[in-house]
């Protein structure tokens, strides 16, 4: 009453030229905000005091400060203590209002397990939905966490970077580097405490007990100090270790010390016999020794004088340790100025490409940070949907408790008290959900790690992989931000109510409060929207993997099988020999019962194994825009016929391909449209690498994938196994894999092939057998793995969005029985009464699907990389998933507005 | 209970201000007062704040003058004790008196 008696008058002095200093604008509307409306004119007039005070005292600018503090303060006294507090009432009762935030919060916690369990059903849908959502982040998170952040298993690791060739016009980096090349970076480079060349490497232990090919890498002296590992026992590797002739020293890794070798403490000094040559045992590495290739053991890597000046030959990897306080792009740089000189001084060898420096995780990682991004993501949208989804049963319980608030809020309950009570109840939800979430997340993990995809054992963290304070934290901070997600705007909402007409309504029994119905029907909008986004990404990555293997190898890969056998320099010293085992072994294998054929090669496809070499053709220069390379095959007669590869023109290598024959090569048709598109490659004259040595092309060969189902298929040249070919070094022939096609399976196989190598030398293992579909199998697994998550994740995000869809239908139905019973006693029909509401339903899903149509565009586009042969507009892709959910809605749907139609006019009325 | 048991200590403060002041005691005058006699700094805001409650509490009864050009044309609001406010500080007096006693040694 005090406020409309002299309101008037306060508002018109406002804008008065009172003849001493009228308050500043600002301060005048922070007043009208923040205070409640019978201490406006007093305050302002005490402010107003103050103000002409000051300016006569410290003048206008200090005065005006202090006056803004002064308001600002009182308003924000006021607020605070009303939202808190409420307002006042009389001393009696005064005190049962008061009391600290944990006795408010110990209240709340009560109130909140008692209300949820005496309704233990939308409990339970709360915390497992929660649950789904909380469990899939936490499970995705260890391993996005494990491989993309968390530090590597080294001593101050972000010091040690990948070393590499990039080859910027075929679009590749960090690619293997030549000898030479090394061997000078490590002299001119200033940057690197340390600096070491590897490559992977296998080696046969005999002499102890059964024979076993054992995984190793060999690198030269700094390896270690570059990963900042010292050997517990014994010494790293000596300086001169990496000249051939001193090499025969080994590392073992700290398991094969104690699988093979019983953890016996004496080991160093001992002798060992690798490849048939007797290798000094120099030590054993830490048990905490990781690399991603598992190796075994570690010999130097030891290049004879010949193979040292190799600039062609890209065959080694590398890494180095930057000193400390260098940074990566400071050792990029020097690296890159080391890199023009090289290119510089030998044009011929080194002119398409520069040096790469990457972070050693970069490097391991590599293909796989996107595909781990958007599971990250694509799970964090399950998330939402679950938030969202949550957030509409609170909103439809809020509104069966508004008789409960308006009557704490009529009785001087403070707005913020009863939302943070309401969020109390929130948080609770999402700490059960979480809990739940985590028991879904340690079984998930486990599941994940049982289907990894090989390709994923050599990231960093994979092994650790599993629930640790990090991912707990993580679970505990996704739970809590989940609660206050889906908890703020249903307390909000709920609680914005006018006392009394809140009142009025709870008493009739009708009504959705506007707000809080609109609110509702904008987070299933957002559901349908954020399905409709997982969808199509699950569709477009599965019309990949569609594609990817339907995608023909280019030979049969059924009833073929590959192991690899390589022999030991000690005893097979020269090409003949080598050539010799693999031709008995072959031979063996043919008279085996139940086997085909057989044959021999240095790179069976999907095997991993691969080398590039410059082209030359004689008597001519070919002009193209790539660099003139291809791949080198070694292979035996009968290998074509045995992958079944089809023979495109001239003839296959038959036993006129000795070694002192004519030196002659079959290519593949990607070669011919390359090299010779206008022209008969056949009898033209090419050389592989360095040293040259011309070879006449009699035939060419259909293209077979060799890296992937979704690489290009590149020029490849293949060569007869007796001729030698010393481009590649002479270990080449050492290390090739059999390959045979069979009548039986895997385990009839097995102990065929072993019979015939043992048949041939007893002393050589041989490798895992593997089948050629397997290996295809592998490697679309990653691919595979990928749509597997994002259709689950999809599948869960749809039966979520269902169930928001239906429930948000069921209680609009159950608001308007009573409307809907008026309508048909005026003669609606139940058939206009199921239009009506499916209307209503159907606008609220088509303009969550027309949200979800952009939505998805955007998501596509950051799937571009893991596409495959499918743009990410696929009008077929979105189309379907349109219907898939426009489907899955109108079901959802159907049976509220089923029941809608069955409301019998006359029970609606009367229970009214 | 008893009302008096309802009373903080800047309540206190604040009635015993209103009192000293008598017909002249609206918030600015009410800061000054406490200032003079304790020594305290306080913030206007929690003046303010502790008449509403009081107000709102039944403490104090305030009226509204008439409005001045100095306020620009805004009204001061002064402030009285109700009778329940003198009981309520007689009471806290008492207790506090009740509880010195005795003392004086100890504390002087």
């Amino acid at each position: 009453m005090r406020s409309s008696r002299y309101g008037a008058g306060w508002r018109r002095s406002l804008r008065s030229p009172a003849d001493r200093e009228p308050l500043p604008a600002g301060v005048e509307w922070v007043l009208r905000v923040g205070l409640p409306a019978d201490q406006r004119e007093p305050i302002g007039g005490d402010l107003a005091e103050d103000y002409a005070a000051r300016v006569q005292r410290d003048g206008r600018v200090r005065a005006l400060a202090a006056v803004w503090l002064q308001a600002l303060r009182v308003a924000w006294r006021f607020t605070w203590d009303r939202s808190m507090h409420g307002r006042p009432l009389p001393p009696i009762g005064d005190e049962i209002r008061r009391g600290s935030f944990w006795d408010a919060l110990r209240q709340d916690v009560g109130f909140g397990v008692r209300m949820l369990r005496r309704q233990p059903a939308f409990a339970a849908v709360a915390v497992l939905v929660l649950a789904l959502g909380i469990g899939a982040n936490t499970a995705i998170f260890s391993v996005v966490d494990a491989v993309l952040w968390r530090a590597l298993p080294f001593t101050r690791g972000d010091e040690i970077v990948a070393l590499g060739e990039a080859r910027p016009r075929e679009g590749r980096v960090n690619g293997p580097i030549a000898p030479a090349d090394f061997f000078d970076w490590r002299r001119d480079s200033r940057s690197f405490a340390a600096m070491s060349a590897y490559y992977e490497t296998a080696m046969n232990l005999t002499g102890r007990g059964e024979p076993e090919r054992l995984r190793g890498l060999a690198a030269t002296p700094g390896f270690l100090a570059a990963l900042g590992i010292s050997p517990p026992a014994g010494r790293d590797f000596a300086p001169d270790e990496e000249m051939y002739g001193h090499h025969r020293v080994v590392l073992l890794t700290d398991g094969l010390w104690r699988r093979r070798f019983g953890g016996d403490s004496s080991i160093v000094g001992k002798s060992v016999t690798f490849d048939g040559n007797p290798y000094e045992i120099i030590g054993v590495l830490p048990s905490r020794f990781w690399w991603p290739t598992r190796p075994e053991l570690l010999v130097p890597l030891a290049l004879d004088d010949h193979d040292r000046t190799l600039r062609a030959a890209h065959f080694l990897n590398a890494i180095g340790r930057l000193k400390p306080g260098l940074s990566v792009a400071q050792g990029r740089e020097e690296m890159a100025i080391i890199g023009r000189r090289l290119s510089a001084a030998f044009p011929a060898e080194n002119a398409n490409h520069t040096t790469s420096v990457l972070p050693l995780r970069d490097a391991l990682v590599g293909d796989t940070r996107p595909a781990l991004l958007v599971l990250l993501g694509a799970v964090a949208l399950v998330l939402v949907i679950a938030c969202a989804n949550v957030a509409t049963l609170l909103l439809a319980r809020a509104t069966t408790r508004q008789k409960e608030l308006a009557i704490r809020m009529a009785v001087g309950g403070a707005r913020m008290r009863l939302v943070q009570q309401m969020l109390t109840e929130s948080l609770l939800l999402a700490i059960l959900g979480g809990g739940a979430g985590l028991l879904l997340a340690t079984w998930s993990i486990e599941t994940l790690r049982r289907f990894l995809p090989a390709q994923f054992a050599a990231l960093p963290g994979i092994d650790g992989l599993g629930l640790d304070a990090r991912v707990l934290g993580s679970a505990l901070v996704v739970s809590l931000c989940t609660g206050l997600a889906f908890g703020v705007a249903p307390a909000l909402v709920a609680s914005d109510q006018r006392a009394g007409r809140a009142l009025n309504d709870a008493v009739r029994g009708s009504s959705d409060g506007g707000r809080g119905g609109r609110l509702r029907t904008a987070l299933v909008v957002a559901e349908v929207a954020l399905s409709l986004v997982l969808l199509v990404g699950a569709g477009l990555l599965m019309a990949s993997f569609w594609n990817i293997t339907d995608v023909s190898p280019g030979f049969r890969p059924a009833q073929l099988f590959t192991t690899r056998v390589t022999l030991p320099s000690a005893r097979y010293d020269d090409h003949a020999k080598a050539v010799a085992f693999y031709q008995a072994v072959i031979d063996r294998l043919r008279s085996a019962p139940g086997i085909e054929r057989a044959a021999a090669t240095s790179a069976p496809p999907f095997s991993g194994v691969d080398a590039r070499l410059n082209l030359e053709v004689k008597d001519r220069t070919i002009e193209s825009q790539f660099p003139v390379r291809a791949h080198p095959r070694l292979v035996s007669e009968d290998y074509f016929q045995t992958l079944g590869i089809p023979l495109m023109r001239g003839r296959v290598f038959d036993n006129r391909d000795r070694a002192e024959g004519p030196a002659v090569a079959i290519i593949n048709q990607s070669a011919v449209r390359r090299f010779w598109p206008d022209r008969n490659p056949l009898g033209e004259r090419i050389s592989l690498g360095d040293p040259p040595r011309w070879m006449e092309i009699v035939g060419v060969v259909g293209d077979i994938k060799h890296e992937g189902l979704d690489a290009e298929v590149a020029p490849e040249v293949y060569m007869p196994l007796p001729q030698e070919f010393a481009a590649l070094g002479a270990g080449l022939v050492r290390g090739l894999s059999v390959v045979v096609r069979t009548s039986g399976d895997v385990v009839s196989v097995a102990p065929l092939l072993r019979a015939a190598v043992a048949g041939v030398d007893d002393q050589q293992p041989v490798g895992m057998i593997r089948p050629m579909d397997d290996l295809i199998a592998q490697s679309v697994a990653p691919r595979r793995l990928n749509v597997l998550l994002l259709s689950v994740f999809a599948l869960v995000a749809v039966a979520l969005t269902a169930a928001g869809l239906y429930g948000v239908m069921a209680y609009v139905v159950a608001q308007r029985t009573r409307e809907i019973g008026v309508r048909m006693a005026l003669g609606a029909t139940p058939a206009g009464i199921l239009g009506l509401v499916l209307r209503q339903a159907g606008g609220v899903a088509v303009t969550g699907i027309a949200i979800g149509l952009a939505g998805a565009y955007l998501f596509a586009r950051l799937l571009t990389s893991l596409l495959f042969q499918v743009s990410a507009s696929e009008p077929a892709v979105y189309g379907a998933v349109c219907a898939v959910l426009a489907v899955v809605a109108f079901v959802a749907i159907m049976i509220p507005a089923s029941r809608a139609a069955r409301v019998d006019p006359l029970v609606a009325l009367r229970d009214s | 209970m008893t009302v008096a048991a309802a009373l903080g200590e800047f309540e206190q403060v604040v009635l015993l201000a209103i009192l000293r002041l008598g017909d002249d005691a609206y918030a600015v005058a009410v800061q000054n007062e406490i200032q003079r006699c304790t020594g305290r700094e306080l913030s206007r805001g929690s003046i303010y704040i502790t008449l509403d409650r009081l107000e709102t509490k039944g403490y104090l009864r305030s009226r509204l003058a008439d409005p001045t050009p100095e306020r620009g044309g805004r009204a001061k609001r002064y402030y009285t004790l109700r009778p329940v406010a003198i009981e309520a500080l007689k009471e806290s007096r008492r207790a506090l008196v009740a509880l010195w006693r005795g003392l004086e040694t100890k504390l002087a």
